[in-house]
């Protein structure tokens, strides 16, 4: 994370303490009664089964199949008409803190537009994988934690990878399979992480791994005497799998940090939610892990700020793991070669005039946080950086093809120190072993 | 000092272990009160705490990925696997997330994977099985399958101190069956290198685990024909000690690889690929493989005793060899 941003953020939440960031009780937190104040602190409503819903709209709708002149396809059942809100205000951000959301929320898009000119100029090996839409939530998730937190960061959260301090460059070279690539050429895309200086985990294609490998990070920290965030993403579809509840669960049986975020984004690959799970709200699932859970819209930064942030809050007290359901699209195919035709068009629609990054450009603006010309030299500023590191990464080399020998295993000489200091250990007397009991599953 | 049983020498190692490092710490199923299924744990938590001795659900796919992000921080965990046969609902997370991690994103994952593996106890096809080729064949992970109760301990020993992550197949049993005098002093065992359980000039038997008694009772039988043995225990799958297996080779000239194991895509065709490379021309017979049967392990006890290999298959291979 950029020095100044953490600075910024202590200073914001000076005086702020854990408790203060308490789950909404059911009273308090059905905003509904609460005039429709469209300020960040309340829900304003709550699910059926009791989950805070932060959202200003719900829209009520499911994707259903139809047979037209015998071809199955997918369409709305629903009313995708209405027009967006602004965002909701944050409870915690401030104008600079803001714009800095704002700027890597560009640089995640422009970004992204630059990876996929150099897949059309074939100059990415292999595919493209794209967070279009959903900007908002990488950046102002990641943007919450501090530092010393983890994050387990899956595709569509390239942004994440910004906020924690990697390079737009390094991406792009992840993506040419170049030798100055984080990963030296040996993985792909996304497929990156730093465990000393940046925190994060480098995600495997399989989906919902991540989760339990945050669970043991956080629990490594607690050995080593530190309440630890570890904020990890998977989607409506990667939450299918059996690791994401075990994972889940065992963060949530041993309290540990873990912030999970589902975000809904409506299609795995072709597949809708609504073929996927038998829920209306993934975040329904908090109610059987025994954690918190919310549900926010995804489309809005300042929404999934204010309850990753609280989440982190608890997680440093001890307080254990938070499961944000994040509603939003994904706005392009599944990768590159997916033109996403299955997606009926209403969606788009809909979806499309809820860009987080044109509703955050207004905002700021709305807010007179930022002006024309200095939103216009921040865009610039942002697209400057794009160009040079897309140079840079253009004009890098290819590993030499005799690397891929090395480092299959670690040299046993090399020292692996603790991240968070010396485990505490309990003090006792040195005891001798004493004999196992002679009781055995099979002989 | 009093002979100790290969469970013993597993709990002391781990035991020492723990003691002499608190980046140590052990996770696994029913391994805290309880002690574990094979009580390699017992009065561990009383001793370290529930912070290090962790009870976790039964869910071996988190038990590995919890481990190895512990790992990431700088811990050494040592993972408990109740049966050795549920390694396969962690699949994924041993050769996916972990195996590939040092290469993929430079991050070591020191820990240990262990627990009991193994037939002869008539526990069925769940509780029996030999999964260690599996992960042999993935790069990255280390496979080790001690036979004797001083290299349980050596073994497990060097497997916490090592930077990769090390699978470490318990023979189950052996647990209670076998016993030794170990070294007083703090020692470890190389992983990776091959021991000569018996001298001998005639026939090389290379095997591992359980089934070096195996080997030794056909030895004795065959001594009395003047038929000399040769066993090669190799500690380890992965690595290989090449080195070892080409030396009694070259030695003795006539070879059976004997292993617990079902027969096909197990680790003796492997080896006998490394004989065919590195010491083809010493051959005077052709190479032998002796393992189970190609089913999975029967659970009744004639079954069973029929699917294993039998000190006498060992006996007719080596005087065929011998003959030859």
């Amino acid at each position: 994370m950029k020095k100044n941003a953490s600075k910024a953020q202590s200073k914001a939440h000076t005086n702020r303490r854990a408790s203060e960031a308490s789950i909404p009780t059911k009273s308090s937190g059905n905003g509904a009664r609460r005039n429709g104040n469209r300020g960040g602190q309340y829900p304003l409503r709550s699910n059926p089964h009791g989950i805070p819903d932060y959202r200003l709209e719900v829209p009520n709708v499911r994707t259903v199949e139809e047979w037209v002149d015998s071809e199955f396809r997918y369409k709305v059942e629903g009313d995708l008409s209405s027009e967006p809100p602004p965002l909701r205000e944050s409870k915690y951000l401030n104008r600079e803190q803001s714009i800095d959301i704002y700027r890597y929320m560009l640089l995640n898009r422009k970004m992204e537009q630059t990876l996929e000119n150099l897949f059309k100029q074939q100059k990415v090996v292999g595919g493209v994988y794209l967070g279009l839409g959903q900007e908002g939530c990488s950046c102002a998730s990641a943007y919450a934690l501090r530092e010393g937190d983890w994050i387990g960061p899956m595709i569509r959260n390239q942004g994440a990878l910004l906020v924690r301090g990697f390079k737009p460059r390094d991406v792009m070279m992840q993506y040419m399979a170049k030798s100055g690539a984080p990963t030296g050429g040996r993985d792909a895309g996304s497929h990156f992480g730093d465990k000393h200086k940046r925190h994060i985990a480098a995600p495997i294609s399989m989906l919902g791994d991540l989760i339990p490998v945050l669970a043991g990070v956080a629990l490594g920290a607690r050995l080593q005497g530190k309440n630890i965030a570890c904020l990890t993403w998977v989607g409506d579809g990667g939450q299918s799998t059996g690791p994401t509840y075990e994972g889940f669960n065992f963060a949530a049986v041993q309290k540990l940090g873990v912030i999970l975020i589902v975000e809904n984004n409506l299609w795995a690959y072709s597949t809708p939610v609504d073929r996927q799970v038998a829920c209306r709200d993934l975040a329904d699932r908090a109610i059987g892990y025994g954690v918190p859970g919310f549900i926010v819209d995804g489309t809005d930064p300042n929404q999934v700020y204010d309850v990753t942030y609280e989440a982190a809050q608890r997680a440093y007290a001890g307080e254990g793991a938070t499961l944000i359901e994040a509603k939003m699209m994904r706005m392009r195919g599944h990768a590159m070669h997916d033109a996403a035709a299955y997606v009926p068009k209403p969606y788009f629609e809909y979806w499309k005039k809820r860009d987080p990054i044109a509703r955050m450009e207004k905002y700021l603006l709305d807010k007179r946080w930022l002006t024309e010309k200095q939103n216009n030299e921040l865009i610039d500023s942002v697209q400057k950086q794009i160009d040079e590191d897309r140079e840079f990464a253009d004009a890098s080399p290819y590993p030499d093809g005799a690397t891929a020998e090395e480092r299959v295993f670690c040299d046993n000489g090399a020292k692996i120190p603790f991240l968070y200091g010396q485990p505490r250990v309990r003090k006792v007397e040195k005891q001798k072993l004493g004999a196992a009991s002679d009781v055995a599953h099979f002989r | 000092m009093a002979p100790v049983t290969y469970l013993e020498a597993i709990r002391e190692g781990i035991w020492e272990e723990m003691e002499r490092d608190p980046a140590v710490f052990c996770i696994g199923e029913d391994i805290g009160v309880y002690g574990g299924a094979f009580k390699v744990t017992e009065g561990f938590i009383h001793h370290f705490g529930s912070e290090r001795v962790i009870d976790t659900p039964i869910a071996e796919a988190a038990i590995v990925s919890a481990a190895f992000g512990a790992s990431l921080t700088g811990m050494r965990p040592v993972a408990e696997f109740q049966f050795m046969d549920f390694i396969s609902c962690a699949h994924n997370q041993i050769v996916n997330m972990v195996a590939k991690a040092n290469y993929r994103w430079n991050a070591p994952a020191p820990l240990v994977l262990r627990g009991p593996s193994g037939g002869g106890v008539s526990g069925g096809p769940f509780h029996s099985q030999n999964p260690e080729t599996y992960y042999a064949h993935t790069p990255g992970l280390k496979v080790i399958c001690p036979a004797t109760a001083r290299d349980a301990k050596g073994l497990i020993k060097a497997a916490i101190r090592d930077n990769n992550p090390c699978l470490f197949f318990e023979h189950k049993f052996l647990y209670r069956r076998i016993k030794e005098e170990l070294p007083s002093k703090d020692y470890t065992v190389e992983i990776g290198r091959a021991r000569t359980h018996r001298e001998g000039r005639d026939v090389s038997v290379i095997t591992y685990a359980a089934m070096v008694y195996v080997a030794q009772e056909a030895a004795d039988i065959l001594a009395k024909e003047g038929i000399e043995l040769e066993i090669v225990d190799l500690r380890t799958v992965a690595p290989l000690d090449k080195d070892a297996i080409a030396s009694t080779v070259k030695k003795t000239n006539r070879v059976i690889i004997l292993h617990e194991d079902t027969k096909t895509g197990g680790i003796a065709g492997e080896i006998a690929a490394i004989i065919n490379e590195l010491a083809f021309d010493d051959l005077d017979a052709p190479i032998s493989r002796i393992a189970s049967l190609d089913t999975p392990v029967p659970f009744s006890p004639p079954l069973e005793k029929f699917f294993l290999p039998k000190v006498e298959d060992v006996v007719r291979e080596a005087r065929r060899l011998k003959a030859y």
